[in-house]
């Protein structure tokens, strides 16, 4: 079953001399359970590509369907709530809330729902992070490899349909990356949810399903380990 | 264009100005706001203190210290190098009522040296020159006028004791307030003239006054001790310009010293409304680049390097923002005393329309300055302490990383973030709840000084008459036509008459508590009814307009209650007439008869019903009021009217006149001052009050778009973050609020007690209006804080915003 599609996304930036096509009738789509890496050089439209997929940016021309729904369809708030109950983000730079604890901020799409977090839940991913006895300090009192971990819990939390991360290990040693991929793994695996990573480290590719490569704005896929 | 080439690291200020244009723009607006907050109230305040000083000396001139003594003394007195002018007075009949007359008019007669004129500027020679000789005289413009006389004229004044003397008229002096309110004939005479009149049998006292004027920079009240030492002066032989030197900060009164104490506090409540502004301001908008600074770190820069940049950057907001304060701040001042000169032109037109406030300047620079520099100090520190490492993770937020998780089990998760980004850090929170509170505590103890401002001021009310015109024994002679007859003239706005006559109600009889009272029934027209409406505490108004009754003037010590009756005597009976009202204020002085002890009343009834009951249709008394430019030769036309109709009509017992137009003059004119300049500070404090709070959110909201924006990616709704910023508004408002009200209520009160209580003896009361109005314009300010941050919030682009790394 088809998680993500995405049907001839066109972005442009600027205008006249300074016009940018960011995207240029990209489509591909993506089954439940894959894990699909995205390289490509800085400015190739990779990161373009993520925020039109969970719906940050908006795109010129065509559709991005996530289970089904055509996110461009919606009115802003509509997808607002969408993107925090089906898709999660995952940044190179955290974005943690810093006024919020471990748990807290691993719990926050379910608040913004108004939601009571289910406990068992919040214990199981605490322990698959690797959190438990980090659960009440604040972003500031952790390292980066932990501080991405919070990330990913927060991203996993509403088991949404789709994870998008854009350079998770960006920012992290080679100890922390390997965390963080295993995490993205096992969300791929283990939980059965569609895994969408930018990076630019080649090595990092070899966990992925598929490998996609963005160069000005055209995306091509550069293979793939399981069968269409 | 060409790029300038940097020279200096400190070249990058101005280049960094330029990203941050809009955030450095709000730090200028808060630097311009308390630099215009400073300004604009010092600035007031000395130019109230300016038209204070032009009342001051306009009503009781620029003398400081008044001794009696004699001219040897005088001379001794005026070779003291501190001494800068004297002037001997004196004055005789000041009552008008010793006997000495010219052609049958009571006349005042005052002798002084020339340089008294120098002292007194309203004691003006208007024509012609002072006395020379002992023969000569001024006389002033009105007894002129009526005298018939001119400059060369020779008057014959008639002393008690039957002596005459002649004086040859050399000039006409200037109408005061008291000579026009007394219709007084006055004659002004050089000192040597006044000796003159004195015989053995006059038994006045030989002495004059020596009024003397000090030089700048003096100790005046030292002076003062020092010359009654000299002299041997009783405290009895020696006066003080209080107002003067009260407002030359020369004043030891007790009383005195309580409003300087107030002014100092008014003034350090200011100062520190500003810094504190200035210093939440400057805090925030360093806290926001730390990672800038971190990265300069990183490059290499020193500790001490970064703190000189924040400091040039800090100076070079001063450069457009102080000067922009100090010239709002102006502008104000000028509106305010341009207002002033519109109300009261003739009054005010020795203040200066477009006059400059060193001290106002000065305040506002200052504060600017060293505000600025002393509150680029703490987050200057903090920038060149931030570790270049924290930089280049990445991880260097926008604002300073808690201490503390939100609680987001009492309120929603939006609220408690809210109410978090408020209380988060407690610097943060005390200044900018602080500079909250701070209005609220300017706003209540400048409330206090509009109390003082009602007692110390009564307002002219809107039947005080121009000009007056009396029966000369109080019966009701004036022909009641005659005030038809003065309406008609162009130049008066009104005119309205009112009959009285006073009868003793009998103990035992409707009186109180046994007692005799003497009671005054005043008529009054329909237009005087309109006036007296405001001040019914009781009972039907338009029973006592139709005839149907009378109101009573509100006694504390007991009165005839509503719908009780008073039996009026009719010739040789006595008619009852049904209390209609009571009225809590009338324009006529009564109280306890000094010569009997009779307690005296006044009771108000309509002018047909005073006819019912006393047959009399003439007036007592009419007042007048005159269209604005009305001239003193119209003034002189309508008097000579009248005193011809009187002559034709016989009016028994004579008249008397009142001239009180320049009394209302000064009157309207002090309250005007005063008015303007308390409420336009109240105005000003509001206006910052609610910029503050504007600009305040604004900064808290575009500190942290970038989390806003992590926020938004994660799914929180533009309406959720909306009410995020709510919550921390509203925090701020509330403990604003409460702190404000906990030093500001204390403060009210002690002011008031000070200003007040100590004068006239009023209790201190929770000031409700004040509070209620501050409370209206802070939370008016709140909804319109979020109002513009939400619109910025909805049309934020996430990506970008997180992308602003």
């Amino acid at each position: 079953m088809n998680i993500l599609k995405v049907e001839n996304l066109r972005k442009v930036y600027g205008s006249g001399e300074a016009r940018v096509e960011a995207l240029k009738n990209v489509s591909f789509s993506m089954r439940r359970g894959e894990f699909g890496a995205v390289v490509g050089a800085s400015g190739s439209g990779k990161s373009t590509l993520l925020n039109c997929i969970g719906g940050l940016d908006e795109a010129d021309l065509g559709r991005v369907l996530i289970s089904d729904r055509d996110i461009f369809a919606m009115g802003e708030n509509e997808r607002t709530i969408f993107r925090r109950q089906n898709i999660g983000f995952i940044f190179q730079s955290f974005h943690l809330i810093q006024e919020l604890n471990v748990e807290q901020n691993i719990i926050f799409p379910l608040l913004l729902d108004y939601r009571k977090p289910d406990k068992a839940q919040v214990e199981e991913i605490l322990e698959v992070l690797g959190l438990e006895n980090r659960r009440k300090h604040l972003p500031g009192q952790l390292s980066g490899g932990q501080q991405q971990r919070v990330a990913i819990g927060r991203a996993l939390i509403t088991r949404p349909a789709l994870v998008l991360a854009d350079e998770p290990t960006g920012n992290l040693d080679s100890q922390s990356s390997q965390d963080v991929m295993d995490l993205l793994c096992k969300a791929s695996r283990h939980y059965q949810q569609t895994v969408l990573m930018i990076t630019h480290n080649m090595n990092l590719t070899s966990a992925a399903d598929r490998v996609f490569r963005v160069t000005d704005g055209v995306l091509e896929e550069l293979g793939s380990k399981v069968e269409n | 264009m060409k790029e300038k080439t940097m020279k200096h690291y400190l070249d990058l200020v101005p280049i960094s100005a330029k990203q941050h244009r809009k955030q450095n723009w709000m730090t200028r607006l808060c630097i311009v706001l308390a630099v215009f907050l400073v300004t604009v109230i010092f600035s007031m305040a000395d130019m109230e203190m300016r038209s204070q000083m032009v009342q001051a000396i306009q009503s009781d001139g620029k003398w400081h210290a008044g001794f009696l003594m004699d001219d040897e003394q005088t001379a001794l007195l005026a070779a003291r190098p501190e001494v800068e002018r004297t002037a001997r007075y004196g004055v005789l009949n000041y009552h008008l009522e010793e006997g000495y007359q010219i052609e049958g008019i009571e006349t005042g007669i005052c002798g002084f040296d020339r340089e008294l004129l120098e002292l007194f500027p309203a004691a003006e020679i208007v024509e012609g020159v002072f006395p020379e000789n002992k023969d000569e005289a001024v006389i002033n413009e009105s007894a002129n006028s009526r005298l018939g006389t001119g400059i060369g004229d020779t008057i014959t004044l008639v002393t008690p004791q039957g002596d005459t003397m002649q004086y040859r008229i050399t000039g006409i002096a200037k109408e005061t307030a008291l000579t026009a309110r007394y219709d007084a004939c006055v004659i002004f005479l050089n000192a040597e003239g006044f000796r003159q009149i004195y015989t053995g049998d006059t038994g006045e006292a030989k002495e004059m006054v020596t009024f003397a004027a000090f030089r700048s920079f003096c100790n005046i009240q030292k002076s003062i001790q020092e010359i009654s030492a000299q002299f041997n002066l009783e405290p009895d032989e020696v006066r003080q310009n209080a107002k003067v030197l009260m407002l030359m900060f020369q004043s030891r009164d007790p009383y005195m010293m309580g409003f300087y104490l107030v002014a100092a506090v008014l003034a350090a409540l200011v100062m520190i409304a500003g810094i504190l502004m200035i210093t939440s301001s400057m805090n925030s908008n360093i806290a926001r680049r730390t990672e800038f600074f971190g990265m300069m770190r990183c490059l290499g820069a020193t500790g001490k390097q970064v703190i000189r940049f924040v400091r040039k950057e800090a100076l070079s907001w001063c450069k457009s923002a102080i000067p922009a304060g100090v010239l709002s701040g102006m502008a104000v001042t000028w509106i305010l005393c341009g207002m002033l000169r519109f109300l009261s032109p003739g009054f005010f037109e020795g203040m200066p329309a477009f006059g400059i406030s060193f001290l106002g300047i000065a305040a506002g620079v200052v504060m600017g300055f060293a505000t600025v520099l002393l509150a680029a100090r703490t987050p200057a520190r903090r920038a060149a302490g931030v570790s270049p490492l924290t930089a280049v993770s990445g991880n260097a937020g926008t604002v300073q990383a808690a201490k503390k998780a939100a609680n987001t089990r009492v309120f929603r998760v939006d609220t408690a973030l809210g109410v978090h980004h408020a209380i988060g850090s407690k610097k943060n929170f005390f200044l900018v709840s602080g500079s909250f509170a701070f209005s609220i505590i300017l706003f209540l103890s400048f409330g206090a000084t509009i109390d003082f401002m009602h007692h110390a001021i009564t307002p002219l009310r809107p039947s005080a008459p121009d000009f007056y015109v009396g029966s000369g024994d109080t019966s009701n002679s004036l022909p009641a036509e005659l005030v038809e007859q003065i309406s008609e003239s162009a130049y008066v706005k009104r005119a309205f008459g009112r009959s009285s006559m006073t009868f003793e109600l009998l103990a035992g009889g409707e009186g109180i508590s046994g007692e005799e009272m003497i009671l005054t029934v005043i008529s009054y027209d329909e237009q005087q009814f309109k006036w007296a409406g405001d001040d019914l505490l009781e009972g039907n108004f338009r029973d006592a307009l139709d005839g149907k009754g009378m109101l009573l003037a509100f006694r504390e010590d007991g009165m005839l209650p509503v719908g009780s009756s008073i039996a009026v005597p009719c010739g040789e009976n006595s008619r009852e007439v049904p209390v209609a009202g009571v009225l809590g204020s009338v324009p006529f002085s009564y109280g306890t008869d000094k010569s009997t002890g009779s307690r005296e009343g006044i009771a108000i009834c309509s002018e047909s019903l005073f006819r019912e009951l006393f047959g009399d249709a003439g007036y007592a008394v009419i007042d007048i009021q005159f269209q604005s430019g009305v001239t003193d030769a119209q003034v002189q036309e309508l008097r000579r009217m009248i005193e011809e109709r009187c002559r034709e009509e016989d009016c028994e017992g004579g008249i008397v006149f009142s001239d009180r137009r320049i009394e209302n003059r000064e009157s309207k004119g002090a309250s005007y001052s005063l008015g303007v300049f308390l409420y336009g500070f109240l105005t000003v404090i509001a206006l910052i009050a609610f910029f503050n709070i504007l600009n305040c959110i604004a900064m808290s909201v575009s500190a942290r778009m970038r989390e806003y924006g992590a926020m938004r990616a994660v799914g929180m709704t533009v309406r959720q973050i909306v009410r995020m910023v709510w919550g921390e508004t509203i925090t701020y408002t509330f403990f604003g609020v409460l702190f404000g009200c906990l030093a500001g209520l204390p403060l009210n009160r002690l002011l008031f007690q000070t200003l007040v209580t100590e004068r006239w003896g009023d209790a201190w009361e929770l000031p409700g209006k004040e509070f209620l109005v501050i409370l209206i314009v802070i939370g008016c300010s709140a909804v319109l804080a979020v109002r513009g941050p939400a619109k910025r919030i909805r049309e934020m682009t996430v990506v970008d915003t997180i992308g602003a790394d």
